[in-house]
């Protein structure tokens, strides 16, 4: 089967909550599979990839701080990303990386840091760094045709608007704003989300319609993934929605 | 005005007392509310402070440094219930001062929650500030951890007073440049040891130079992003230690700080850190040697940090692990030990421990070694599980006990050597499920188990 090749930007400066995390996820979930899967990083100073290359690239959170170190840097990486995500290439941000996608971020003290406008949604940070959306959150997703209640953790000031197509539906938490109906940003190559925890932790099927969507990209008879024993998984999950659906 | 305060104040220790309540932190708040949150403003205090801060280490250096003070025959008041946020002090000076508000004292030794350095010390002047170290820890508490730095930072930009810094991290170094015109920052440092790495070995933070976002160069990292570092843009890093830690030997434990040899009793680099920071206040404050080297060669911790119980015939060793740092210093704990050995790992998610657990996975676990079986417990139980099969040990011998005693039994239920982590609010109630076991099936908890 084929090699999943993944570029993981900025590792080294966005890893908040636990977002490194994500991809030993999606390396244990293809080696059980036999899939390969090779990760590599591309940083500030590093020389410019050849991003189409990539099935999927991926980008986590950071604070405000290492944010604004890499967008000089992210900006020139544009035209590459742009022309990697309109042939196919699976873009999966979070946090940090999703606001960065948008046309721009306005952080605490109101200054804007562009983001790449791939997408038309933008990002306001409130004036106040106390007013923050934190805690446990759950997302109604619809992810290959099946609804599937994503759990995670959220810890962001910015508040992302103008987002067309929502990743899910939030059943619990803020989501995209502060009390917010909706979470995150989704095309068929796109999740972009707030969820740390990470956010591949207890939601394998995330990992998988990822995982799936670049073994079969350019395929004409799409395969269909092993199953895993998701049981701690499964359970970690139900414990939690338990605990926050219940009121 | 403030005398009615502080009246008040008494009055409701009083009254706690009488009913038998500690008076930890309640008072504290009480009067955080009617003297409009400058709870410590009411206080006269004539004596120096000394403060100590960090992510890691607050409480073993804040007690070895007042056993410097106390066995040269000081008298001193500490916060020893570790209640160290404004409330907490409050509360501490409540019981200490007479009805003017004044506290007697040679020596107020405070150890202080890093987001309450600023606060608190807008309201009490302040000798010495000892900032250990800043790791990832209760972030959804405070905020980002740049955040938590800025705060510190603005404070150290009108701070005057010593200001003893770990001079081999970043994110606490830093602070050294906040005020030109402090003459009394003074960096501690610590020399390469035995298991240092030239390549970082656990996730972390701060590995860009704060000043010019350069990458930090590192000649070692000792653990984590502590280590020897420099920005080869805005030289940042390069300053003149006050006090060194060399010829570090954990083996025996040993390790050498101005020109004196001190033999631990805890054989951890953390611990070597923690004692060099003891060690730079001795000698700012002309403490004699000989005491300085009876506290910290007598040093040991309880309380969970390190703390022996026998389950049976079972030796079990729990360490508290309240971030990704500490976890990863028990693994290798764990790992540089002979023979094969279980652990169980206690992971809950309650206020006081952040919420938020995703810092288990900055815990390097694929670093497992001789590690047969992993029981996990808490109320986060099956995260733990989860991120520790996805580091690829084998689901099966994983076992998920929700229930501590369940937990307890479990891991006693095989022969050989125990290890058990637990992070910050599992941690007693681990203790108390390890005990309770201990006094149903034999064994005993003591330090010397």
């Amino acid at each position: 089967m084929k090699t999943l090749k993944i570029l993981h930007m900025y590792a080294d400066m966005l890893d908040l909550y636990g977002d490194g995390g994500n991809m030993e996820i999606m390396k244990y979930r293809c080696e059980k599979r036999g899939i390969g899967c090779q990760v590599d990083r591309y940083s500030v100073g590093s020389e410019m990839p050849d991003f189409s290359a990539y099935d999927l690239i991926y980008i986590g959170g950071g604070a405000d701080l290492e944010q604004q170190h890499i967008s000089a840097d992210l900006m020139k990486c544009r035209e590459g990303i742009v022309r990697a995500y309109e042939q196919g290439t699976f873009l999966f941000l979070i946090c940090g990386g999703y606001q960065l996608m948008g046309k721009y971020y306005r952080d605490a003290d109101g200054n804007d840091i562009p983001g790449l406008g791939l997408f038309d949604y933008y990002t306001v940070a409130p004036s106040s760094r106390k007013l923050r959306c934190i805690g446990n959150i759950v997302v109604r997703a619809e992810i290959g045709g099946k609804k599937v209640d994503v759990v995670g953790f959220e810890n962001h000031g910015g508040q992302t608007k103008d987002v067309k197509t929502p990743f899910g539906k939030v059943l619990c938490g803020n989501g995209n704003c502060a009390k917010s109906s909706h979470e995150g940003y989704f095309e068929k190559n796109v999740i972009a989300t707030y969820l740390h925890g990470p956010c591949l932790a207890k939601n394998p099927e995330v990992a998988d319609y990822m995982i799936s969507y670049c073994v079969n990209r350019g395929s004409d008879e799409p395969v269909k993934l092993a199953e895993l024993d998701d049981s701690l998984e499964k359970q970690c999950r139900q414990v939690m929605l338990g605990r926050l659906l219940k009121k | 005005m403030k005398r009615l305060q502080i009246l008040i104040g008494k009055i409701i220790v009083k009254l706690l007392r009488l009913m038998h309540r500690n008076a930890g932190n309640l008072p504290g708040i009480i009067l955080w509310h009617i003297s409009r949150h400058k709870a410590v403003s009411m206080f006269k205090v004539d004596c120096p402070i000394i403060a100590i801060t960090g992510t890691n280490g607050k409480t073993s250096v804040t007690n070895c440094i007042a056993q410097l003070f106390e066995k040269s025959g000081k008298n001193i008041i500490i916060n020893r219930e570790g209640n160290n946020l404004d409330t907490g002090i409050c509360s501490l000076l409540l019981r200490h001062c007479d009805m003017k508000g004044r506290v007697k004292a040679d020596l107020l030794i405070l150890e202080t929650d890093e987001s309450h350095v600023p606060v608190v010390y807008s309201q009490l002047k302040l000798d010495t500030l000892v900032v250990l170290d800043f790791f990832r820890d209760q972030l959804d508490r405070n905020g980002e951890m740049e955040t938590l730095i800025q705060k510190i930072n603005s404070f150290c930009k009108t701070f005057e007073g010593n200001l003893i810094l770990n001079g081999d991290d970043p994110n606490t170094a830093r602070l050294g440049r906040a005020n030109p015109k402090n003459r009394n920052v003074k960096y501690f440092h610590a020399e390469k040891y035995a298991f240092a790495t030239d390549k970082i070995f656990e996730a972390s933070e701060g590995r860009f130079c704060p000043f010019c976002g350069e990458a930090l160069e590192y000649d070692y990292y000792q653990y984590s992003h502590i280590g020897k570092f420099r920005c080869n843009k805005c030289g940042f890093g390069d300053y003149e230690p006050y006090i060194t830690a060399s010829g570090i030997d954990l083996e025996k434990p040993v390790f050498t700080a101005d020109g004196h040899t001190y033999s631990p009793k805890l054989n951890s680099i953390y611990n070597v850190y923690n004692m060099t920071a003891v060690a730079a206040v001795a000698k700012l404050y002309g403490i004699d040697h000989k005491i300085t080297d009876s506290v910290i060669s007598r040093y040991t911790v309880k309380n969970g940090r390190m703390e022996n119980f026998m389950l049976c015939d079972r030796k079990a060793t729990l360490n508290l692990a309240k971030n990704p740092v500490g976890a990863n210093m028990t693994l290798r704990v764990m790992n540089e030990m002979k023979g094969e050995k279980e652990l169980l790992f206690v992971l809950n998610d309650n206020v006081a421990d952040g919420l938020d657990v995703s810092w288990i996975w900055d815990i390097n676990f694929s670093v497992f070694e001789r590690v047969t079986r992993v029981v996990t417990s808490g109320t986060r139980a099956y995260d733990i599980a989860v991120r520790i099969k996805c580091s690829g040990y084998a689901p099966a011998n994983i076992v998920v006990k929700p229930d501590l005693d369940d937990a307890v039994a479990e891991l006693a239920s095989t022969p050989g050597r125990k290890f058990v982590i637990a992070n910050y609010t599992a941690v007693q109630p681990t203790r108390a499920a390890l005990k309770r076991y201990a006094a149903k099936h034999g064994g005993e908890s003591s330090e010397n188990a």
